[in-house]
């Protein structure tokens, strides 16, 4: 008949108090089991959505600390020096981020719109949608002033037929993503970067209608030739580069006739006419135009006081220079783990540089989960509630207990039974009819916690100022050529579709651990009042 | 006959009303294994201080209490009580939660003493053997008459192997006929199982049955020969 076993006999043949304590140990189970299965359930649905989420952190200036600063600074020339050391994205900052392991790869993105050379040897997928003179005529005029003459110059603009996409990076977030997948060949490499080799990826509907496959070269004009460009003595050659295509791709992204504009859309707006290259390929292809121009200016500005710009060898346009010259505005990191982003981002934002900002983009998000936030928040404040009013309860109901009970604690140590003993036969005891009292609400909470989990967010979605209309933006035709905004744009709607209140095996665990606790904390002060306990006067005052 | 227990210079006093109050002064005395004895003594002689003392539920101011030659201190009172001793109460204090049965086996697993395996089927002959019969054993305490509860409380005392037993009024709450009974008990216990029996009692019907009654007055023990 140890302490064990005594507990057991107690609560089964004092059934009237051990009921009421189930009861109370089942109402207790009941309000912890929907606290805990709505705030999992809140928890869980922003987790969801996360994951669902591009894992992405942009890098870039911060142009408002920028401006904040340049407006505190009151000498002219110590103004015209900052702006002329502009702040700028250093590539290394770029690189450093890589080395973090959380880091899959970054993109550094520059867009450009090219023409097909004067051959026209290699044509653009059609949409269907334009004749090729509509797409030419329907272009408008493009004016400038000559430099010489002052004269207002017009001609004709016109449409460039691909989109140009350029990274400092091997690693494409798009090719990371799956959104654009290698059919046929390879991604360029950071050699190909740093050399600024000609090389180029086009889509697989691109590379069968000119029937050019890995290997192959393609013909492509960085701008055609009119008359602003012959006014720098450029010709047809200088705007020319033909590009070795190393890779072909797939997309995920194809424009459907049923795509609003679609009858309107221009050639580059096609992601089949999309190429992929490196930035300092790019670079390279423009340098006998960027050279001339520039050769064009420093001539025509001679020797100018003003001129120091053209004077400067560094700021020439050449090969040696691509490093230095080449510009990085925006960078978009892609981590490995959508749930590390805020981490990330806070683990550096105190060692950026003075006007570099590192965002984590999740504005939005955080706005649309407020209802499901403020729910978790209620529901883990009625659990702590719930279960600090329990350790009170059970306390004094112990406490009481043990007052009807000194005679029998005084008889157990009169026979030598230690305080020890005593304190784990009522720990048992409560033990035994807090999981039973648990099991019972296990079933009805599951079917409670599902019902009010549901009504409470609806209430506090309407009771809430977000709306589901105002964060959605839909774009034009659903392919943004120019876009470089990786985040994912996310709805209330997808929040709340993840949103599922179900009593899991951890939440079951969770209920049982809090309820043992409860328990252990419960016994802590009627344990102290045993420890205090004599014997000799329990058993004095009985008899 | 064996000394099992001596008592050696015991003083004990409390404060009443702001004055102290001399309850044992400089007791001393020896018992005898294998003997029955009872304590007479007035009311408010110390009498229940002095069997709470000896049965390690209280220690005294000075003096020393030695079993079967060892201070009582040294073996620890907790200790004492679970492996040396048994109380017999008034009130008979067994769990109500509890068979006569279960009562017995309660005993016997608190004690450190060799205790045969069968604990149940010994409870039940120690029951039967003071006249609880099986179908009674297993009823719960507050089913039986009170002199079948007292009866059930001496089997408890004996199931935990003990040498010796204290009683305190044993039989206040029964009848004569009972009384009579339960005090052959204690003398069966103590001439046949060689246990030492101490019985604090006002009844001259108890002590007239003991081996060695004992006065307790003005704080000390003297035999009554």
């Amino acid at each position: 008949m140890n302490f064990i076993n005594r507990a057991f006999k107690n609560v089964s043949r004092r059934m009237s108090k051990t009921v009421l304590l189930i009861l109370t140990f089942f109402l207790i189970g009941n309000l912890v089991i929907i606290g805990l299965g709505v705030s999992k359930a809140s928890e869980s649905a922003k987790i969801l959505t996360r994951q669902k989420m591009r894992a992405v952190v942009t890098y870039g200036l911060d142009y408002n600390k920028i401006w904040q600063y340049a407006d505190t600074i009151e000498d002219e020339d110590e103004l015209e020096e900052f702006y002329n050391n502009y702040p700028r994205i250093k590539l290394e900052e770029v690189t450093s981020f890589l080395q973090d392991e959380r880091v899959k790869t970054a993109n550094t993105v520059n867009i450009n719109m090219w023409y097909a050379d004067s051959q026209n040897s290699l044509d653009f997928v059609h949409l269907g949608n334009r004749a090729e003179e509509d797409i030419d005529s329907s272009s408008g005029q493009s004016c400038w002033y000559d430099d010489v003459t002052n004269e207002q110059m017009c001609e004709t603009y016109k449409n460039p037929y691909f989109l140009i996409k350029s990274n400092m990076f091997p690693d494409m977030i798009e090719f990371e993503d799956g959104e654009y997948q290698i059919v046929s060949g390879r991604f360029y490499t950071q050699q190909e970067i740093d050399n600024g080799s000609l090389v180029c990826l086009i889509s697989e509907n691109l590379a069968a209608l000119n029937g050019v496959g890995v290997g192959d070269s393609i013909s492509l004009a960085v701008n055609y030739l009119a008359g602003y460009m012959q006014q720098f003595g450029l010709t047809e050659e200088d705007l020319e580069n033909r590009f070795e295509v190393i890779g072909i791709f797939s997309h995920s992204q194809p424009i459907t006739p049923d795509a609003p504009n679609f009858d309107y859309c221009y050639p580059y707006e096609n992601p089949d006419n999309m190429i992929f290259m490196p930035s300092t390929t790019i670079y390279m292809a423009q340098l006998p135009m960027q050279q001339k121009q520039f050769d064009y200016y420093a001539e025509m500005y001679g020797d100018d006081e003003n001129n120091e710009y053209y004077l400067d060898p560094a700021n020439r346009p050449s090969e040696e220079n691509m490093a230095s010259q080449m510009n990085i505005n925006d960078v978009t990191l892609l981590l490995n783990d959508p749930l590390d982003v805020d981490d990330f981002v806070r683990d550096y934002q105190g060692s950026l540089s003075q006007f570099a900002a590192l965002s984590a983009n999740n504005e939005e998000f955080n706005r649309l989960s407020k209802p499901l936030d403020t729910l978790s928040m209620y529901a883990n404040f009625i659990v702590w509630l719930v279960v600090i009013n329990a350790i009170v309860i059970i306390t004094l109901v112990t406490a009481l207990t043990l007052k009807t009970r000194e005679y029998e604690i005084g008889v157990l140590l009169s026979i030598g039974a230690s305080k020890l003993k005593v304190i784990g036969q009522f720990f048992i005891e409560l033990a035994i009819v807090a999981v039973l009292g648990f099991t019972l609400s296990v079933v009805s909470g599951s079917l409670i916690a599902k019902r009010i989990g549901n009504t409470v967010l609806e209430y506090q979605i309407a009771s809430s100022e977000v709306s589901q209309e105002e964060e959605y933006y839909y774009n034009g035709h659903g392919f943004d050529p120019w876009n470089t905004d990786y985040t994912t744009d996310i709805s209330l709607e997808d929040l709340v579709s993840e949103y599922e209140v179900r009593i899991s095996p951890l939440i079951i665990g969770e209920i049982y651990v809090l309820g043992l606790g409860i328990v252990l904390i419960s016994v802590i002060i009627p344990s102290f009042m045993i420890m205090r306990y004599n014997p000799k006067k329990i058993l004095m005052n009985q008899n | 006959m064996t000394e099992i227990l001596r008592l050696e210079n015991i003083n004990y006093s409390y404060i009443d009303g702001g004055y102290e109050r001399q309850i044992l002064k400089d007791l001393s005395y020896s018992f005898e294994a294998g003997k029955f004895y009872t304590i007479l003594g007035p009311s408010g002689s110390g009498k229940t201080t002095l069997l709470s003392l000896v049965a390690g539920l209280d220690t005294a101011k000075s003096g020393k209490i030695y079993f079967n030659g060892k201070d009582i201190d040294e073996i620890g009172l907790h200790k004492f009580r679970r492996n040396a001793i048994s109380i017999v109460f008034q009130q008979f204090n067994l769990i109500s939660y509890l068979t006569a049965v279960e009562n017995v086996m309660l005993a016997m697993s608190e004690t450190d003493n060799e205790i045969p395996k069968d604990r149940k089927n010994v409870a039940y002959n120690l029951l039967e053997r003071f006249g609880i019969v099986r179908s009674k054993a297993d009823r719960m305490v507050n089913q039986l008459s009170g002199g079948e509860q007292q009866r059930v409380a001496i089997a408890r005392s004996l199931a935990s192997n003990v040498d010796l037993i204290f009683a305190d009024e044993p039989t206040g709450n029964l009848d004569t006929a009972t009384e009579k009974e339960i005090i052959s008990i204690f003398k069966e216990l103590a001439h046949d199982f060689g246990k030492t029996i101490i019985v604090v009692t006002h009844s001259d019907t108890v002590s007239a049955m003991s081996d060695q009654r004992v006065l307790l007055k003005d704080g000390k023990l003297t035999k009554i020969k």
